[in-house]
């Protein structure tokens, strides 16, 4: 068989799940063994056209222009993958939906609006067929590898799909929410990063999204009544990066 | 009671000491908390510990642990890292306690080697409690805040030294050197755990704790938890006594060679009862929280000879976001329980099996003989590679191996040929999950793992001299297949024989080609359905589900076993219609086997209240298992 192709796509984002693509070291020759880089405009001078094999889409779709590239993509891979937090949720750049209407975003941020045609922004499966999910901002390389091979394989990857308070209490972390009295969203979030900001000091924030059958409404109720978060602050935690998710909307609307 | 002390000026020593001859490791601090962790010197030992936040069951039953490593399906290699002789200091009772109810579930049937290696070379040296901790209610099950079991030592805090135990050999020889303990010294020992033991005042009334939990099913409380739990998952990762893990392959980049490790798991997962074709079992977070209240408070002890499912650490208590306390959901509803009832509860067999090796090590077959039966189910002729295996091998009619495509993974299939047949074994398996994909990728001389045969099968001894009433749906046929052949090798032993079978059409039907041979079978009649029949297909037989042949049928409840399997929707209307027709619940068997994991009794993944369905069941008597907490069908 020959060796799979593989093309990297970006929209709106700010490029780090690529340049994490790009810190693969450790793989990276087993992986060049494995697969044919086909079209990566981030790191090669030459790319291919497709039809590709597995697809990789970083960023959430923002404008009608993107949207017509993406069905393209679509079409175009066999197996699509919805790269980081901006492809799966709507990531950051999803903020803006909930800054009122569309037309008043824009206006916050650009002073020549003639020119500016901007849509909601969303996770590519609100408009395709995604195959699977690498979550977080950034993407775990560790996923990323494990992805390719369940490609290759075509089988379902081994993703945990359980709380972040589950790796990180396998480390033996000291809790920062019980303990430290720190707004973590691990015990809602979705695992796969190995607890990486909890483990260094840093609560969560969310940007994997919702773990399976998360309680972000009880959580939201902790922030506000026993960590003494403002309604604010709280309704930022659980829109920032998965907003457009039902189960984060709810820890928003909870409060 | 051999009892010596050490004064705590010499517990420098008495730690160099061991370190010549072991690896210690004992409470340390880390940040506010503490863990247990490598010890260089006594300094390090933090014996004023209140609790860890893993417990010291990481030692035994490690988070991540590899069964073995494969290349291809040829190379097996038997894993489990090199255990050295170790010394665990400073463990609490509740702790020593939760790993004398662990060695029931890891040392029972079918013995996990690596427990066992790390078991065998690991001395306890415990430390009795002379404070009681912020959230422990140790004493409610008699499990602190003294031990009376499970140490080579035990260590007593009495001022300026402690009172030292002898728990065991092992202890005793460490103890050598150490002076005897003086009278005033274990009169000053029983005051101090006394006084500590006055001191605990978290207390859950563990009087008919099993049967109050059981008449409590439906509470209100279950509802207001399921709105505060934040399925996180954090009190079972932290339990002592909690056991459940999954097991998946990993492979590296050559997509050939890899390991298959098996990772620590929780019921208060989403996904764990997840099986193929992506059904949960348990999808709703009150159910789970009930499973894990049930499992440590009740079923535990009902699945491990009496052994305590919580020893009361706290450790749940203190870790959980919302404080979800066991102590006071039981005390919820005993303030305000459902009117009394009387409940069976579900007692299994606890049996004893220990191979001659690994039983996480599947052997190798290859596959004789591939016969397609529909669209996606296939039958699969296996023979053991090993001559030897093969003719040892034999198994009830009803049972299932695990099969292991090296890479993917395993799955639980039942056998559907019957043992007298010497040379090889069938397996009917339809294609829908990860395995079971791959398997239909493979050909003739194509070699896979199988581990088996496990579970318990279908009543043929006691269905002699009866009568015997076979009711199957779609793939449901497959574990009943080695029934028809066992009856129809020993005809003259039983009763009346009718086979009911149904399928969604007839093109999903299996071994037509073997209906015409079963018809011919002396006093046995078969009777056909399908759902439907799509435009252009041939179909002589009955369209409806499968309980509309009932009126069709001759069987009466009398002298007669019924045995069903098939989609558990249709083994539920199956049941309900034979209930009807006047058929006891002793008269009818039904197999669960979709539930089943690891097949020995290990992961947990399988439990359906108290009941392990890959050892005490796939199938089961629908009187035992009608009143399980979990409502089945």
């Amino acid at each position: 068989m020959a060796k799979p192709r593989i093309a990297v796509f970006k929209f709106s984002s700010c490029a780090g799940c690529q340049l994490e693509l790009l810190n693969i070291e450790d793989h990276l020759l087993d992986v060049l063994g494995a697969v044919d880089i086909a079209y990566f405009v981030m790191a090669k001078r030459e790319n291919h056209e497709g039809p590709y094999d597995i697809g990789f889409v970083e960023g959430a779709v923002t404008s009608p222009k993107e949207l017509l590239e993406l069905k393209k993509i679509r079409e175009e891979c066999k197996v699509l993958v919805a790269m980081g937090a901006c492809a799966c949720t709507g990531g950051l750049p999803s903020i803006k939906n909930f800054a009122g209407t569309q037309r008043q975003a824009e206006e916050r941020v650009y002073t020549e609006l003639w020119d500016i045609k901007s849509i909601p922004a969303y996770g590519i499966d609100y408009y395709v067929k995604v195959d699977a999910y690498l979550r977080g901002c950034p993407i775990d390389i560790g996923e990323m590898v494990e992805l390719i091979k369940s490609a290759l394989l075509g089988v379902n990857p081994h993703f945990r799909p359980h709380s972040v308070c589950n790796e990180c209490k396998l480390k033996e972390n000291v809790c920062l929410l019980v303990n430290k009295g720190k707004p973590c969203m691990g015990s809602v979030t979705a695992a796969g990063c190995g607890a990486l900001c909890p483990s260094l000091n840093r609560p969560c924030e969310g940007c994997r999204g919702p773990a399976n059958d998360a309680n972000a409404a009880s959580l939201a109720q902790t922030f506000l009544t026993e960590l003494g978060l403002t309604r604010d602050d709280v309704r930022r935690k659980f829109l920032k990066y998965a907003g457009n998710t039902p189960e984060f909307r709810k820890g928003a609307e909870a409060v | 009671m051999e009892a010596f002390v050490l004064p705590k000026a010499e517990l420098g020593g008495f730690v160099a000491k061991l370190k010549a001859d072991y690896e210690v490791f004992g409470p340390v601090a880390k940040d506010t908390e503490f863990v247990f962790g490598p010890i260089a010197a006594a300094e390090d030992l933090r014996l004023d510990y209140d609790t860890t936040i893993l417990p010291p069951k990481k030692y035994f039953h490690r988070p991540v642990e590899t069964l073995f490593k494969f290349d291809g399906a040829v190379e097996i290699a038997g894993e489990g890292e090199k255990v050295g002789k170790q010394v665990l200091f400073g463990v609490h009772p509740c702790d020593v306690n939760a790993l004398l109810s662990l060695d029931k579930v890891f040392l029972g049937t079918y013995p996990d080697p690596y427990y066992k290696a790390r078991r065998e070379n690991t001395v306890i040296i415990g430390l009795n409690c002379v404070a009681p901790c912020e959230n422990g209610f140790c004493s409610s099950f008699n499990t602190g805040p003294a031990m009376d079991a499970g140490f080579d030592l035990a260590l007593t805090d009495i001022g300026d030294r402690y009172v030292v135990e002898v728990g065991s050999a092992a202890g005793k020889e460490l103890a050598a050197g150490l002076a005897a303990a003086s009278a005033d010294d274990l009169i000053a020992r029983n005051k101090a755990l006394r006084a500590c033991q006055q001191k605990i005042t978290r207390r859950i009334d563990a009087e008919n704790l099993g049967e109050l939990l059981h008449q409590n099913v439906e509470h209100p409380k279950w509802e207001e938890l399921k709105e505060e739990c934040l399925a996180c998952g954090t009190c079972t990762t932290v339990c002592p006594t909690c056991f459940c893990f999954g097991v998946k392959d990993y492979v590296d980049l050559t997509l050939k060679s890899g390991e298959r490790p098996r990772t620590w798991d929780s019921c208060m997962f989403y996904e764990f009862s997840r099986v193929a074709l992506d059904h949960i079992f348990r999808p709703d977070r009150a159910a789970r929280i009930k499973q894990r209240i049930f499992h440590k408070l009740a079923y535990f002890s009902q699945q491990f000879e009496g052994s305590p499912g919580c020893v009361g650490c706290g450790r749940c208590v203190s870790t959980c976001i919302k404080s979800i306390d066991p102590v006071e959901i039981v005390a919820a509803i005993q303030a305000n329980p459902n009117p009394p009832k009387e409940v069976k509860l579900f007692t299994p067999v606890i049996k004893k099996i220990t191979p001659e090796k690994s039983p996480w090590e599947p052997q190798k077959a290859v596959i004789k003989a591939i016969k397609p039966q529909t669209k996606d189910t296939t039958t699969y002729t296996f023979a053991f590679v090993d001559a030897k295996v093969q003719e040892a091998y034999t198994y009830d009619p009803g049972v299932f191996n695990m099969i292991s495509i090296f890479g993917i993974g395993e799955a639980p299939i039942s056998i559907s040929s019957c043992a007298d047949v010497k040379d090889s074994f069938d397996h009917t398996i339809r294609a829908v999950g990860n395995v079971t994909n791959a398997l239909a990728k493979l050909q003739v001389g194509d070699i896979v793992g199988i581990r088996g045969p496990y579970g318990v099968g279908w009543p043929v001894e006691e269905m002699k001299g009866k009568n015997v009433l076979l009711v199957a749906g779609g793939i449901g046929l497959a574990p009943l297949r080695p029934v028809i052949k066992y009856i129809q090798a020993r005809r003259d032993q039983y009763g009346d024989f009718e086979i009911l079978y149904g399928a969604r059409t007839p093109n999903d039907m299996l071994f037509t080609d073997e209906f015409e041979e079963w018809r011919k079978i002396p006093n046995t009649r078969l009777y056909l359905t399908v759902d439907y029949v799509p435009p252009g297909v041939e179909w002589g037989h009955n369209i409806g589900v499968v309980t509309t042949l009932f009126d069709k049928m001759a069987s009466r409840p009398e002298n007669t076993i019924m045995i069903t399997c098939g989609p558990e929707i249709m083994m539920k209307f199956v049941v309900r219609g034979l209930l009807a027709r006047g058929f006891s619940p002793e008269q009818i068997y039904v197999s669960l086997e979709r539930r089943m994991s690891c097949g020995i009794k290990k992961c947990g993944n399988c439990q359906i209240g108290p009941v392990f369905v890959c050892q005490d069941g796939p199938v089961f008597k629908y009187a035992d298992i009608k009143d399980l907490p979990e409502e089945i069908f």
